[in-house]
């Protein structure tokens, strides 16, 4: 009896300590919490440059000081995260589209298109990123529907960057056609994109994850974010690319999260930190990291870094993301339409 | 004469078993080296090429270390309750006869069969903010989902068969006679469980509990849909791994994935090598 | 002092009763009733409809027939390992009986990463299978490869307790009264064995259905040809399409219920026939 009491002691004393471990936050006065919910392919910009940067000025201007909880997850991930309850205070999200699912959620209420740049931070394109030496010869889209060739790129279910991609594809079809008669010509964007996807070899869950994929090895080509390829290239590895002559401009919006903002108590340095990103230290940052700037003057002191391709679109070409919704991605969407018909053998 | 015959029958057969016989250990044997030891044998290869330096450096970092502290506390969190309530269920389910028990017995057997993801989306669908559960403790201003709580329902879910399942053919073997005597012996309850009925379900319970650990290390599916994989809140060390393959930190992933993967392992080994210790 | 600690014990019973009813009904029975709800509350044509969309079923026919294959493979080669475990010797067979247990110890994900350095395109191994045109990795077989790793110990360690405890007179008995050595087996032993080899498989089965760290790093995903049904129902919970990820998840849950019940039945035969 005396020996099980003793033992039933120790399991709370274990019990106890247990708790006292438990990962609980002690807020001090001074620190405030920014929770940032953002896509896979910033993060060394943000974890290395502008978080960093941010803490100090808002150091040296509040005496505060901020600490960062930072989610990098593939955007679509991102954006269903928050509708389900993760609570960012501020949302980097690689495409208007997902966005604007957070909007419908009703966690965002103001107009985040209002101000610089319409909530665009950061810019890139899709690019085509082949092996050293080009083996297989990629010089554009076409050649990727070469029988052989293997490419990789996510899965527009969970990744922004894969939709930049599809995107991409459907809309050079549609500009290159348009340029040689005058008119989209919608059935050869839909088979450009049906014998890319055929192609395809593995799609992984985001942007950042087919680079991985891509290095380990496997397939001829990539389609990413140009930023990916260059960070890839600042970080010394060999990742050749090109920017075909039509292509999507990929732009990505950062938005404060009214609710969790107001629930928190830090809309002041949230806004604050949105804000941050459109200065040019940060814009600079983005810019080494391979993103391209959207204040003027940076964009020009990084010209010779990102050229601008000869038949540059946006996503107002194909109509808007809603559009694109439907006749990319809907039930008779071109992509959808392409995969039913490969697994059937067409 | 017959003697002589059986003689001559048996030693030709002999040479034919041996044969037969180490062709069977060879090609077996063969098949789990390719199947299961190569590919540990690569990472291990993987993790350990570049040197011990390299490997430890690996392990650095905040997130690192985090990562490994949340998980190692939700594994003791998951072992623990889970551990008293598999007992608790086995006891039920062998000794207490009550409708419905089939029922439940498969019940308890359920998250053994579920798929982690789907696991980690029942989580949301209850205990997100729009959930049944979850707007009441959203009201209340309690977070389950993308929040530690949720993580730790998770493990707690995928990991409460072990026990119970170890438990229950060992109680069930055991029989009531031992408790029985017990009683009529003048004991309690209590003393019943520690001093007769603990002893005897101790194998079966230990390695369900190592179980439980192993699955509770190396919980993936479940968290990834139910974390938010927030770094340095919620990122397990499994979904540490994760970030750092992503994120072209390969050492990082490998030397993590060895020390996970080798925790558990050493576990079971343990619990083998003390379990025949004690039965010699 | 019968009535006190008989009216305490009866106290401590309900207790304890409900404490665990109390669990089990808030960690398992609650969550796969709010699945289910929200599932059914479509109504039960929608859910069929959801089912049937081509991406949906191409996931679910992938993930059963890659489930059937392993199961095949680990009946024979488990009850093999079982039996060269048990009744043959060989130098270092207790290190080989403890890393039996290695696929347990794995994280999944880890499972999938180490199977993608040993067979991708960058190993040895990988450049020589490519070069010969074989696909493993992102291609059908690796699906197959990593569901038959993480199942690895469920029918060596059913079978081996069973065939521990067989005794060795019956096959003995058999032999001298001329029986060959695969005719003992097929019908002396096997049908002793036959419980716990099922038991084994549908463990494996059920674990193979609902597999998802290992597969989704391995298999390369594309939907419609290397999309397994957990991957596919990750990808709609991320892209806000809870409905398509209810309908096969609930589809998932069924199978397992069944093959659980199945396993329940297999497990009582098995007690009834007794060792």
């Amino acid at each position: 009896m005396k020996k099980s009491i003793s033992k039933m002691v120790a399991g709370a004393a274990a019990a106890a300590l247990l708790i006292a471990l438990l990962p609980l936050d002690l807020f001090s006065q001074e620190t405030r919490t920014l929770i940032l919910g953002a896509y896979t392919v910033p993060k060394e910009a943000y974890q290395e440059e502008i978080i960093p940067a941010f803490q100090k000025y808002w150091k040296e201007k509040t005496g505060q000081a901020v600490k960062f909880d930072e989610s990098y997850v593939g955007s679509g991930a991102q954006a269903r995260a928050m509708i389900g309850g993760f609570e960012a205070d501020v949302a980097a999200l690689s495409l208007e589209g997902d966005l604007q699912k957070v909007v419908e959620a009703g966690l965002i209420t103001h107009d985040w298109r209002i101000g610089p740049r319409r909530g665009m931070v950061t810019q890139s394109l899709v690019v085509i990123g082949y092996r050293p030496g080009n083996p297989k010869n990629i010089k554009d889209w076409e050649d990727l529907t070469k029988p052989g060739i293997e490419i990789i790129y996510p899965n527009p279910k969970t990744s922004g960057g894969a939709m930049w991609c599809v995107n991409a594809i459907y809309g050079a079809g549609l500009k290159t056609t348009e340029l040689k008669t005058g008119k989209k010509d919608y059935a050869y964007a839909a088979k450009l994109l049906h014998d890319i996807q055929k192609n395809v070899k593995v799609m992984d869950k985001s942007g950042r994850e087919s680079v991985t994929t891509f290095e380990r090895g496997v397939g001829d080509a990539i389609l990413t974010y140009e930023n990916e390829a260059l960070l890839r290239q600042f970080e010394g590895r060999d990742f050749p690319f090109i920017v075909p002559r039509a292509t999507l401009l990929i732009e990505n919006p950062t938005a404060v999260v009214d609710k969790n903002v107001d629930k928190h108590g830090v809309r002041d340095v949230a806004e604050a930190f949105v804000q941050f990103c459109f200065t040019e230290p940060a814009q600079r940052s983005f810019a080494k990291f391979g993103l391209r700037p959207v204040l003027p003057n940076i964009a020009e002191e990084f010209k010779q870094k990102f050229p601008v391709p000869e038949l540059l679109f946006e996503m107002d070409y194909l109509g808007g993301w809603a559009e694109v919704e439907k006749s990319i991605y809907g039930p008779e969407g071109a992509w959808t339409k392409a995969l039913e018909d490969i697994a059937a053998g067409k | 004469m017959e003697h002589s015959i059986a003689a001559v029958q048996v030693r030709p057969s002999a040479k034919r078993k041996s044969w037969k016989h180490g062709a069977m250990t060879a090609g077996t044997l063969g098949w789990f080296l390719i199947l299961v030891l190569l590919p540990v044998a690569a990472l291990l290869m993987e993790a350990c090429q570049s040197g011990p330096i390299a490997f430890l450096r690996g392990l650095q970092g905040e997130a690192a270390a985090y990562a490994f502290w949340l998980t190692l506390w939700t594994t003791i969190l998951a072992v623990v309750i889970n551990t008293i309530m598999g007992v608790l269920l086995a006891i039920l389910l062998v000794r207490y006869p009550f409708p419905g028990k089939t029922l439940f017995d498969g019940i308890v057997d359920l998250p053994f069969a579920v798929s982690p993801v789907v696991a980690g989306f029942m989580f949301i669908v209850l205990f997100g903010p729009q959930g049944v559960l979850g707007r009441w403790f959203e009201a209340g201003g309690i977070k389950i989902v993308f929040a530690l709580p949720g993580v730790v329902l998770a493990t707690l879910f995928v990991t409460l068969p072990f026990v119970t399942r170890e438990v229950v053919p060992v109680l069930r073997e055991m029989g009531r006679e031992p408790e029985e005597v017990a009683f009529t012996l003048g004991a309690g309850r209590w003393q019943t469980f520690w001093k007769v009925t603990l002893p005897t379900i101790r194998w079966g319970l230990i390695y369900g509990i190592t179980l439980t650990t192993a699955r509770a290390l190396g919980e993936f599916g479940a968290v990834l849909v139910v974390s938010g994989n927030i770094i340095k809140r919620t990122q397990t060390a499994t979904l540490h791994i994760h970030q750092e393959f992503t994120d072209f930190h390969y050492q990082g992933a490998f030397s993590a994935s060895v020390v996970l993967g080798g925790i558990s392992f050493v576990l079971l080994l343990l619990t083998e090598f003390w379990k025949k210790r004690h039965k010699l | 002092m019968p009535s006190r600690s008989g009216r305490f014990a009866l106290s401590s019973d309900a207790l304890i009763k409900a404490a665990v009813f109390s669990y089990v009904g808030l960690l398992v029975i609650l969550p796969i009733l709010a699945i289910s709800f929200q599932a059914l509350g479509q109504g039960l044509g929608k859910i069929w409809d959801d089912v049937l969309q081509p991406q949906a079923w191409f996931s679910l026919r992938l993930t059963f027939l890659s489930a059937v294959a392993m199961a095949i493979v680990n009946a024979i080669t488990g009850t093999a390992m079982a039996w060269v475990l048990v009744r043959h010797d060989f130098p270092g067979k207790p290190v080989v009986n403890s890393l039996i247990d290695l696929p347990f110890a794995l994280p999944t994900n880890v499972t999938g990463l180490m199977l993608v350095v040993l067979y991708g395109p960058v190993s040895a191994l990988g450049k020589f299978l490519k070069v010969r045109g074989i696909e493993i990795i992102y291609a059908q077989p690796g699906i197959i490869l990593a569901l038959l790793f993480v199942t690895f110990p469920f029918v060596v360690r059913s079978v081996q307790p069973v065939l521990m405890e067989l005794e060795k007179d019956i096959e003995e008995a058999a032999a001298t009264l001329g029986a060959g050595r695969f005719a003992t087996f097929r019908r002396v032993v096997l049908p002793h064995l036959l419980p716990s080899i099922l038991t084994g498989v549908a463990l494996a089965f059920s674990r193979a259905l609902g597999e998802f760290g290992s597969v989704v790093v391995v298999a390369g995903n594309i939907p419609m040809k290397t999309q397994v049904a957990p991957v596919f129902i990750y990808g709609e919970i991320e892209s806000y399409n809870p409905r398509g990820a209810l309908a096969v998840s609930l589809v998932l849950l069924l199978s397992s219920l069944i093959v659980l019940i199945l396993l329940n039945l297999l497990q009582r035969w098995g007690r009834e026939r007794g060792t």
